[in-house]
């Protein structure tokens, strides 16, 4: 029935999350559950790769919002990295560039994380 | 064939004379008159003195006596057949028939005779000793009056107790109960017509007395009786006995010879009802005797029954699931089965862990927890499917109780129902080995109705859920609908198309138009992160801000930054609004706006490829407020005659056809060249069915607001623009505002 799904990988510390499929209302939980069990194993640094997710709505974006406090306060950093140009735009539509860190390739984003640096512009 | 003709008619008969007014007017006439002519028939022969011949009895005289007795069974049968079975009424009233009988018998036999000869032993002299004719006119009568006497009791018996032997009928007792009637009366007319030996009477006789053996032994009627009703039968069946022995010694003795003379076939059909009266009452007699010790076990047989019952009926009334779980536990104790019991139903809310929901009669300051490990049995009940029996249940790690407890044997059922285990039952016995195989079966079909009980209370329960959900969905959609304008503003210069439609029955698409002053108009569109309900609400939330913020300060910077720090506070962390918001200025001709994450609003000049103003803004809620307000592009556009402003929602964009593709910003800028130099109305109806045919159906995936506004410059305000200019340019100032500007600020 839900053609999204998460995968999971680790790299130097960083909990990477794969994101496939779409995104949406529907599917929003699982990526809420994926990111709540990185959480409860304290995994603070997390990556979401975006190189497979073809679509993404409004409440998919939430689910970000939702944790990205959390995540900071805890000292780690929610960056996601290699979206495909029509879910950039959602992203980027909404202002979330701002926001997040949000960078062409997996690589940059693990670069950033062992820099330990975050967005210039703090959220709150 | 003969069966299937003969069997309709018989129950066409049947239901005929079960109408007691018919059954009067058909059967009355036939009995009376029978009778009468039968008084006659004797009262002729004794004044004739000679006996009628062979063929006037055989085929007058017996076919009339069948006629008339035939019609008196009927009636009677007419009177008792729709009664209830009672033992203890029947047994009374057979002694009552059989002594009444007994004394009317006793006046009759004194009809005729000297009042001193009392002595019934004398031998009945009132025939004639070789041919049977009546000597006296005394003796007609008393053959008469017997004879009808004696049917009435014979009849009366057997309806009696057809009653008892039928208790429970089957096919097979009601045959077997009719097969005895008939050879019966037939055995008897036989006796009648051959007049026979003793060795083929006793062949005669050995049909019906085997058939009458057979139904002597239906007595099922005295397991439902209490201990009391069966001492209080075995007196009456002793009594009765008596009476019925008294009677057929009478009916054989004294009376036998004016009821042979009358017809020996009556005769002897009286003498073995009565025998078969005896005999009945005889194995009543000794049955309801070795029947009294098990009494008790029958009796608890009952009540379990019953509890079942109260059970199954519980199934249809209780929907309650906690009042059902009290009686789930409280029945197994008081129908007798159990010492206590408690049930165990999974936690589905959190732990998914057994729960005790309800227990009954535990010993005293106990709870199930204490007494037994209630995980351990239940995940062995749940993996085996089958129910669990402790016959030592002390013996058993997983039992905690102590001796003094009383909990000598424990049973586990599950409660299955549609293959699916929704709780664990416990019950106890006080001793071990308590449990038997019956009270095991009484348990599993308890359970089994139990949890076909639970299911349908919580099935209920669902669909009281959904309506409910349902009702606050309408609730919400109505305050949705009421929350968009139901009739846009005028202003002069200035036509408005406006339409939104939610995907779902709720969506979060807003838009809104408020007329400020003469000249101005503040507008929003919205879109709000998620749908549902709690969507519904934020829309409310921003009507207000909007409403009562815009009036104050309608510059869209000021507006934006404050209603995002408003929405801020109340948001759920994951929840956002896009919006745009802007004024127009019809005296000025001047639109001022800006965009809070939301799509591009589109400008659309005639002669001018369609425009996306890709202006800088963070969605409503993401930011607490100053990066917010330092993103934020607000843009002034110059009005010209023919220009529109497109404000939509990412259901424009982002709806999807068959393969997937989204509509997207290509398609729209494509259609909305196309159609360039449309009025707003027409843009608006082409762009719907541009969407429409792309997608294929109806039907949008989200919600899709689609505002259209056109300026199209009224001379008045061209006059008054001119006025103003002049004015402005005889108090020197500079006439800038007049000419039509690029927007101020631009995204490439």
């Amino acid at each position: 029935m839900s053609n999204f799904s998460v995968g999971f990988r680790q790299h130097d510390g960083v909990q990477i999350l794969d994101l496939h499929g779409e995104l949406d209302a529907h599917t929003a939980p699982e990526l809420e559950a994926a990111l709540q069990q990185c959480l409860q194993n304290g995994h603070y640094n997390i990556l979401i790769n975006g190189r497979d997710l073809d679509y993404i709505s409004s409440a998919g974006l939430g689910v970000f919002m939702a944790y990205i406090e959390e995540i900071r306060e805890k000292g780690g950093d929610l960056k996601i990295a290699e979206l495909k140009p029509g879910v950039y735009n959602v992203f980027d539509l909404l202002g979330f560039p701002l926001l997040f860190d949000i960078l062409p390739s997996e690589t940059e984003a693990l670069e950033r994380f062992a820099r330990g640096e975050r967005p210039a512009l703090p959220s709150s | 064939m003969i069966r299937n003709v003969t069997i309709p008619s018989l129950q066409q008969t049947e239901m005929l004379l079960q109408q007691r007014r018919t059954r009067l007017f058909l059967l009355l006439p036939f009995f009376g008159t029978g009778y009468i002519l039968s008084v006659v028939f004797h009262l002729l022969t004794w004044k004739s003195g000679t006996p009628p011949s062979t063929w006037v009895r055989l085929f007058y005289y017996d076919g009339l006596m069948l006629i008339t007795y035939g019609a008196l069974w009927l009636l009677l049968w007419g009177e008792t057949h729709q009664r209830g079975t009672s033992p203890t009424r029947t047994f009374w009233s057979l002694t009552v028939a059989s002594l009444l009988f007994l004394g009317l018998g006793y006046l009759v036999l004194r009809i005729g005779r000297p009042s001193g000869d009392l002595a019934l032993s004398a031998p009945v002299t009132g025939f004639a000793y070789e041919t049977g004719v009546p000597l006296t006119w005394a003796a007609v009568v008393q053959m008469n009056v017997l004879a009808l006497l004696e049917a009435l009791l014979a009849f009366w018996l057997l309806l009696q107790l057809r009653g008892l032997v039928l208790f429970k009928r089957t096919r097979q007792s009601e045959r077997s109960w009719r097969w005895m009637l008939i050879t019966m009366a037939g055995s008897a007319l036989l006796v009648d017509l051959l007049q026979p030996g003793e060795f083929v009477l006793a062949l005669l006789l050995s049909l019906p007395v085997g058939l009458m053996l057979r139904n002597a032994f239906r007595v099922a009627w005295i397991l439902y009786l209490t201990f009391r009703q069966k001492l209080l039968n075995l007196g009456l069946t002793v009594l009765a006995t008596g009476a019925l022995s008294g009677t057929l010694a009478f009916t054989s003795g004294p009376a036998h010879e004016y009821v042979w003379h009358y017809s020996p076939a009556l005769s002897s059909f009286v003498n073995l009802s009565l025998a078969f009266g005896i005999l009945y009452l005889v194995t009543s007699f000794l049955s309801l005797l070795f029947h009294l010790p098990t009494t008790g076990a029958f009796q608890r047989k009952v009540d379990e029954l019953a509890a079942l019952h109260a059970l199954m009926q519980m199934v249809s009334q209780v929907f309650d699931v906690e009042r059902l779980t009290e009686t789930i536990v409280r029945l197994p104790v008081e129908a007798g089965v159990a010492q206590a019991a408690w049930l165990a139903l999974p936690d589905f809310q959190t732990t998914f862990r057994p729960r005790i929901v309800a227990a009954y009669n535990l010993p005293e300051g106990q709870t199930p927890e204490a007494l037994v490990d209630v995980e351990a049995l239940y995940q062995e009940v749940a993996t085996r499917r089958q129910f669990l029996l402790l016959e030592q249940a002390l013996t058993d790690h997983r039992v905690r109780a102590r001796p003094e407890h009383g909990i000598g044997s424990l049973l586990v059922v599950p409660l299955i129902a549609r293959n699916e285990l929704l709780g664990v039952l416990f019950v106890t016995r006080e001793v071990a080995y308590g449990f038997e195989q019956d009270d095991i079966e009484a348990i599993s079909v308890f359970a089994t109705q139990a949890a076909l009980a639970l299911d349908n209370a919580r099935l209920l329960s669902e669909r009281l859920e959904k309506e409910r959900l349902a009702r606050e969905l309408a609730i919400a959609r109505d305050v949705q609908r009421r929350l968009l304008p139901q009739q846009l503003p005028r202003l002069p210069g200035l036509q408005i198309v406006a339409s939104s439609v939610p995907a779902q029955e709720v969506g979060g698409d807003y838009y809104d138009l408020l007329q400020l002053d003469d000249h101005r108009l503040a507008f929003i569109v919205a879109d709000v992160a998620g749908k549902g309900t709690s969507a519904a609400f934020y829309m409310a939330e921003l009507q207000g801000i909007f409403r009562a913020l815009s009036p104050l300060n309608p510059d869209p910077v000021v507006f934006l930054t404050q209603a995002n720090q408003a929405l801020f506070e109340t948001l759920e962390r994951k929840a956002f609004i896009s919006a745009v918001y802007g004024v127009f200025d019809v005296a000025k001709g001047m639109v001022t706006l800006a965009r809070a994450g939301h799509p591009p609003p589109i400008l659309l000049r005639p002669h001018a490829p369609p425009r996306l103003l890709r202006l800088q803004g963070l969605g409503l809620g993401l930011d607490r407020g100053e990066l917010f307000r330092r993103t934020l592009q607000p843009c002034t556009l110059s009005l010209q005659a023919g220009d529109r402003l497109l404000l939509y929602t990412d259901g424009l964009i982002e709806s999807r056809n068959d393969r997937g593709e989204a509509f997207g910003y290509d398609r729209l800028l494509q259609t909305l060249e196309a159609h360039a130099r449309d009025t707003a109305v027409s843009l608006h109806r082409h762009l719907l069915e541009a969407l429409a045919q792309f997608t294929g159906h109806p039907a949008y995936d989200d919600d899709l607001t689609l505002v259209i506004f056109q300026w199209q410059e009224v001379p008045m305000l061209q006059e008054a623009r001119d006025r103003q200019d002049m004015q402005a340019q005889t108090a020197g100032a500079s006439a800038s505002t007049a000419q039509p500007s690029q927007p101020s600020k631009q995204a490439p």
